[in-house]
């Protein structure tokens, strides 16, 4: 038996290779996804190790609030006397290590950006050293040392003047050498500007401050030890961690990262595999039908069923195997793909050669080999049901209509069931991770979908087919009635491309519910003219240009604005920080009690609510709440009025920015809004502005259609990358189409060879082909868009009181119906011509 | 000009296969078929009819000499034009697997013109439905009907566009002999009653009996052709070739 099943793959070897590369494809994105995180996760490992290297001690303050940033706020430099004085110190050293420096290219812009911090850093005494210079380390006021692959960017040599900007205006520096850190080849994106530590302290704002405190230890102390003395005598809103432990936590706030990162890519990895097993099940359904003559002609000759199982399956593990480890090595290559598809759009991730652990290889391979068997399992045991006695008939496959009827109940529960966990896991209401759950639901949506979706071929085939029909005459026909005889083989081959389509309407929905919720935010709140804000599109920007441009002539007022966190028991929220003097001016809001005139009262303790924290906290005006900010200061706020948040801008409460320093946004705002005075020319007042900001390289000038198009577009990078992982799902359903339409090409050679005889053109026999891949791409079409509707109406359900209105992209929709119709085009192009190349007399002859 | 040739074959040698395993199916075979006449082409097992009736059908090529049909030299004419040849002056009826499962028998019997984007002649249509006897039958699948009736159909289909010729490759093979009567009837009516042109190729005397003229083939050449009058005169031009 196993020779049979050896030869049947060297006989049928397109079939076999179209089915290996839908495996192949999982499996590389599995595998891929494995090197590549473990790369990034190596890379950071190295940098921290390193960055903590002679390092026994670290000092810094403590979070109070755990910010999205993960930044701690600035230390006393005060407390560098005290460390010193402490039991076991050797040796300590402040310094400055802060992520909002920005070095400058030679056309004024930025480096890098796009979400990767650019240091700004202190050199710090040798024993403490962590980096490597190539050249040597700055040593007056006006050097700077920075990585190589910033300066190779940007063209920089040593001894260059090198502009850096940092909380104050841009100055330039001379360049004195290149930094880095351990072996590592690049920061990802990240660059690092190296300055002697006062010049550090003025550039980041933190004069009198450290961001940590390095120490070591003398002979007779251990790490551990020294930790805890410090611990002992420093006060409590900072803390002391051994080196190792400040390399874990540095670790940990990474790995959280690379974790997200992990988990997203392998659910595109589980997509594909999801879909390629559709497919491999598919290919093994029809090939095990196709042969039903076949094993009941072994079964006559004495093989038993046991055997026969056994010889399908034997082919899905040698297939799913292969394929397997082709998919892995071809992982290895398609993780330096995800790395550059990241860095294509702005995000570049460290690397140090790639990491291809043990436990890649191994859960690559079993999970490609083990689904494929899996997905076999049924076909093959279907084969054994075979007959002896069906040798004689033809091979065609009866479904009773009992499982018919229990198949349907099936479909429908899974459905249901899957939509009711979807929508539990959207509201919270089951226990575990919410995302989970919305996930385990779409997944038995699809397969409910799936199984209903041979009773839903016919009907389907019909809506797309008749247009076909009507205008391309007979081939139109024979297209669509080839494409409803075997309506569970049309349904595997179209649902396999419905999951794809229906996450890609999905992220399609809900990209134009988020741009729409964005612009009705900024069209119903933002009262200015215009914004300042950084031009990577979330840093925050130095506070010191506001006195500059409101000196602009056509400049009524520049209100910065800040967006920040806070933490309270009952939980932790976003807020913003206004001037309340200028704050009506450009902000709307809505008020519900009180009046702009309450936001301009403003006092250093009041706040104004948005109603449905006041609702929840259960606050009227008057009352007062709590809440503990990122340096670790309690404010206690009295509420002096409440507006409906309507797009959710504001966060929880708006405050005066008198306390700005106590979140941590001292010298930093994340905008400035400007508002210009009546019948101002805003193009003179604009350049008036930039004329202001020239050393400012970091802060970008927006009206409010600019700023709504570059989030938009920033929104556009990221579908980018989605659609690019969603792609290769949609990649493994097109094979599908290919491998169904081969084979049954290969079951109608008879067919065909008639069709040909009684004057059907090649052209003809090709359009059969090409209509029936495109009603077959039609009918996953329409059943994926109509769950990626189902989805993003359910998952926007909580929304929908944040602002998210749901809109459905119609164009979006109907361009994608068009372009999976084009796909089914592309699909066939291959079956098409074998199917039109089909020597008529051989096909006619063909048993 | 009834008696003017509207399929000949001139010359026509077909080999297949090369060297030492080659086979002559056809060895330089020349045969003139006259405009509405039948003509049936006998011969054993393996004697070259099949291949014969393909070469002259378009549905291959010869390996020497050339084959017109209505006065179109098929030599000459590349896959999208031989493809025209078939579907427009060509009517087929085979032994079995004549029928498109997916389609009607109305459909399969206008197939040949919806391929070629034509609509049927509604009389014409009507009468040979009548004709064959499936007047309430067409909107039937192969499936649901009998051998019998398949092969009417396909009777039907060949003779609806009035092509030139129709070639019928032992069309009574599968069939009893009744039904076999009624294919061979209809073969026989479009023959006097419409002028049509028919070349069959038979192993049934009796079926050979029903035509005007009988050729005779053995290894590949042509050993009797004569009038045929009764079924005893066919089996014996058949025993002792001359
Ligand atoms: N495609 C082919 N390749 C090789 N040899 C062939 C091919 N087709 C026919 N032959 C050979 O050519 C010869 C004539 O075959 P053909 O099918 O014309 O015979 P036939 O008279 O129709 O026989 P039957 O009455 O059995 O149908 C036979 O020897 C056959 O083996
Ligand atoms: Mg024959």
């Amino acid at each position: 038996m196993t020779s049979i099943a050896l030869r049947n793959l060297w006989a049928r070897k397109l079939r076999t290779v179209l089915t290996a590369l839908a495996i192949v494809l999982g499996v590389m994105m599995i595998a891929g996804t494995y090197v590549f995180t473990d790369t990034i996760d190596q890379a950071f490992d190295e940098i921290f190790t390193e960055s903590n290297k002679g390092i026994d001690a670290v000092v810094t303050s403590k979070q109070a609030v755990k910010t999205d940033d993960a930044q701690d706020p600035p230390i006393s430099a005060s407390l560098l006397p005290e460390v010193r004085s402490t039991e076991g110190v050797a040796a300590a050293a402040g310094g400055i290590f802060d992520p909002q420096v920005a070095i400058i290219d030679k056309d004024g812009d930025p480096i890098g950006g796009n979400g990767a911090p650019s240091f700004g850093s202190s050199a710090q005494p040798r024993r403490f050293e962590t980096l490597d210079y190539e050249g040597r380390a700055p040593r007056t006021a006006n050097e700077v040392a920075i990585d190589k692959t910033a300066a190779d960017k940007a063209g920089f040599e040593l001894g260059d003047r090198v502009t850096v900007a940092g909380k104050e205006s841009a100055r330039p520096y001379r360049l004195v050498g290149f930094a880095s850190i351990g072996d590592v080849d690049s920061f990802g994106g990240a660059s690092i500007a190296v300055f002697t530590l006062p010049q550090a302290q003025l550039i980041t704002g933190k004069q009198g401050e450290f961001d940590q405190i390095a120490v070591a230890a003398d002979d007779d102390t251990t790490p551990g030890q020294l930790a805890a003395n410090l611990t002992q005598v420093l006060p409590k809103n900072v803390e002391a961690e051994t080196g190792e432990e400040n390399t874990q936590s540095q670790k940990d706030d990474v790995g959280e990262f690379i974790g997200f990162l992990k988990t997203a890519l392998l659910v595109f990895a589980g997509v594909a595999l999801f879909v390629a097993s559709f497919l491999i099940f598919n290919t093994f359904s029809i090939t095990v039908a196709q042969r039903t003559r076949e094993f009941a002609m072994l079964r006559t000759l004495g093989a038993n069923r046991r055997q026969i199982v056994r010889s399908v399956a034997l082919e899905a593990l040698l297939i799913g195997f292969a394929a397997s480890v082709i998919g892995l090595l071809l992982g290895i290559a398609f993780a330096s793909a995800i790395s550059s598809l990241f860095k294509a759009t702005g995000i570049d991730l460290p690397s140090a050669g790639n990491v291809i652990g043990v436990r890649t290889v191994i859960l690559s391979l079993a999970v490609g080999t083990v689904l494929t068997v899996v997905a076999a399992l049924v076909p093959a045991l279907r084969a054994t049901r075979v007959e002896p006695v069906e040798g004689l008939r033809e091979g065609i496959v009866v479904e009773a209509p009992g499982t018919k009827r229990l198949r349907t109940a099936i479909a429908v529960a899974l459905t249901g069931l899957g939509l009711i966990a979807m929508l539990g896991g959207v509201f919270g209401v089951i226990g575990g991770s919410g995302a989970a759950w919305v996930g385990i639901g779409a997944g038995a949506m699809f397969l409910g979908v799936a199984l209903l979706s041979p009773r839903l071929v016919r009907p389907l085939a019909s809506l797309v087919g008749l247009p076909l029909e009507r205008t391309r005459g007979v081939a139109g026909r024979l297209a669509r009635e080839n494409s409803v005889r075997n309506p569970g083989r049309t349904a595997a081959t179209a649902a396999a491309l419905m999951i794809g389509l229906a996450l890609v309407s999905f992220v399609a929905i809900f990209a134009a519910g988020i741009r729409g919720s964005i612009d009705d935010a900024i069209d119903k709140t933002l009262g200015g003219d215009l914004i300042l804000g950084s031009t990577d599109g979330f840093s925050d920007i130095p506070l010191t240009p506001v006195k500059a441009v409101e000196g602009v002539d056509g400049v009524a007022v520049a209100s910065p604005y800040r967006y920040t966190q806070y933490a309270s028991p009952d939980g932790d929220g976003y807020l913003s920080l206004v001037a309340p003097a200028t704050a009506a001016d450009v902000l709307k809001l809505d008020w519900r009690q009180g009046s702009d005139q309450t936001l301009t009262d403003l006092g250093p303790t009041e706040a104004v609510l948005d109603e449905k924290f006041a609702d929840k906290r259960k606050l009227e005006v008057g009352d007062a709440f709590t809440v503990t900010t990122v340096s670790g200061r309690k404010i206690n706020y009295t509420a002096t009025g409440t507006f409906k948040d309507n797009t959710d801008f504001i966060g929880d409460y708006a405050a005066s920015d008198v306390n700005a320093r106590a979140y941590g946004e001292g010298q930093t705002t994340t905008s400035i809004f400007i508002k210009l005075d009546e019948g101002a020319d805003t193009d003179a007042v604009r350049s008036g502005i930039d004329e202001q900001l020239k050393p400012f390289p970091t802060i970008k000038v927006q009206n409010q259609q600019e700023l709504k198009d570059s989030i938009s577009s920033q929104l556009n990078t990221l579908l980018g990358v989605i659609y690019a992982l969603l792609a290769l799902a949609v990649i493994v359903s097109l094979f599908g189409i290919v491998n169904t339409l081969a084979l049954s090409i290969y079951e109608r050679t008879r067919e065909l060879g008639l069709l040909r005889a009684v004057g059907m053109s090649r052209r003809q026999t090709r359009q059969i082909v090409r209509y029936e891949a495109v009603i077959t791409a039609l009918i996953g079409a329409v059943l994926g868009l109509v769950l990626g509707v189902v989805f993003a109406i359910t998952i926007s359900r909580p929304l929908a009181d944040e602002g998210f209105t749901l809109t459905i992209p119609v164009g979006s929709l109907l361009l994608l119906m068009v372009l999976a119709a084009a796909a089914g085009v592309v699909a066939a192009i291959g079956p098409a011509r074998r199917a039109s190349r089909l020597d008529v007399l051989e096909a006619l002859s063909y048993e | 000009m009834p008696n003017e040739a509207i399929v000949s074959a001139t010359n026509v040698t077909r080999v297949f296969g090369e060297g030492d395993a080659s086979v002559k199916a056809l060895d330089d075979v020349s045969l003139e078929f006259p405009e509405g006449r039948f003509t049936a082409i006998m011969g054993p097992s393996g004697s070259g009819k099949s291949t014969l009736m393909h070469l002259l059908a378009g549905l291959d090529r010869p390996t020497v000499g050339g084959v017109e049909i209505d006065g179109v030299a098929l030599n000459d004419l590349d896959d999208g034009k031989l493809t025209e040849v078939r579907r427009d002056k060509v009517g087929f009826i085979f032994q079995f697997f004549n029928l498109l499962p997916v389609l009607t028998a109305e459909e399969n019997i206008v197939l040949p013109l919806s391929l070629a984007g034509r609509k049927p002649h509604r009389k014409r249509f009507d009468e040979l439905v009548e004709a064959v006897g499936l007047s309430d039958r067409v909107s039937h699948r192969p499936a649901e009907l009998s051998g019998g009736q398949q092969q009417r159909v396909a009777v039907a289909r060949a003779l609806l566009s009035e092509p030139a010729v129709v070639f019928a490759d032992e069309p009574t093979g599968n069939l009893d002999s009744k039904s076999s009567e009624e294919i061979l009837a209809l073969l026989r009516t479009a023959v006097d009653d419409y002028g049509q042109s028919v070349v069959m190729v038979t192993h049934d005397a009796n079926a050979a009996a029903t035509a005007d003229r009988v050729v005779v083939l053995v290894d590949g050449r042509i050993v009797r052709d004569e009038p045929a009058t009764s079924p005893e005169q066919v089996l014996d031009l058949m025993k002792q070739p001359a």
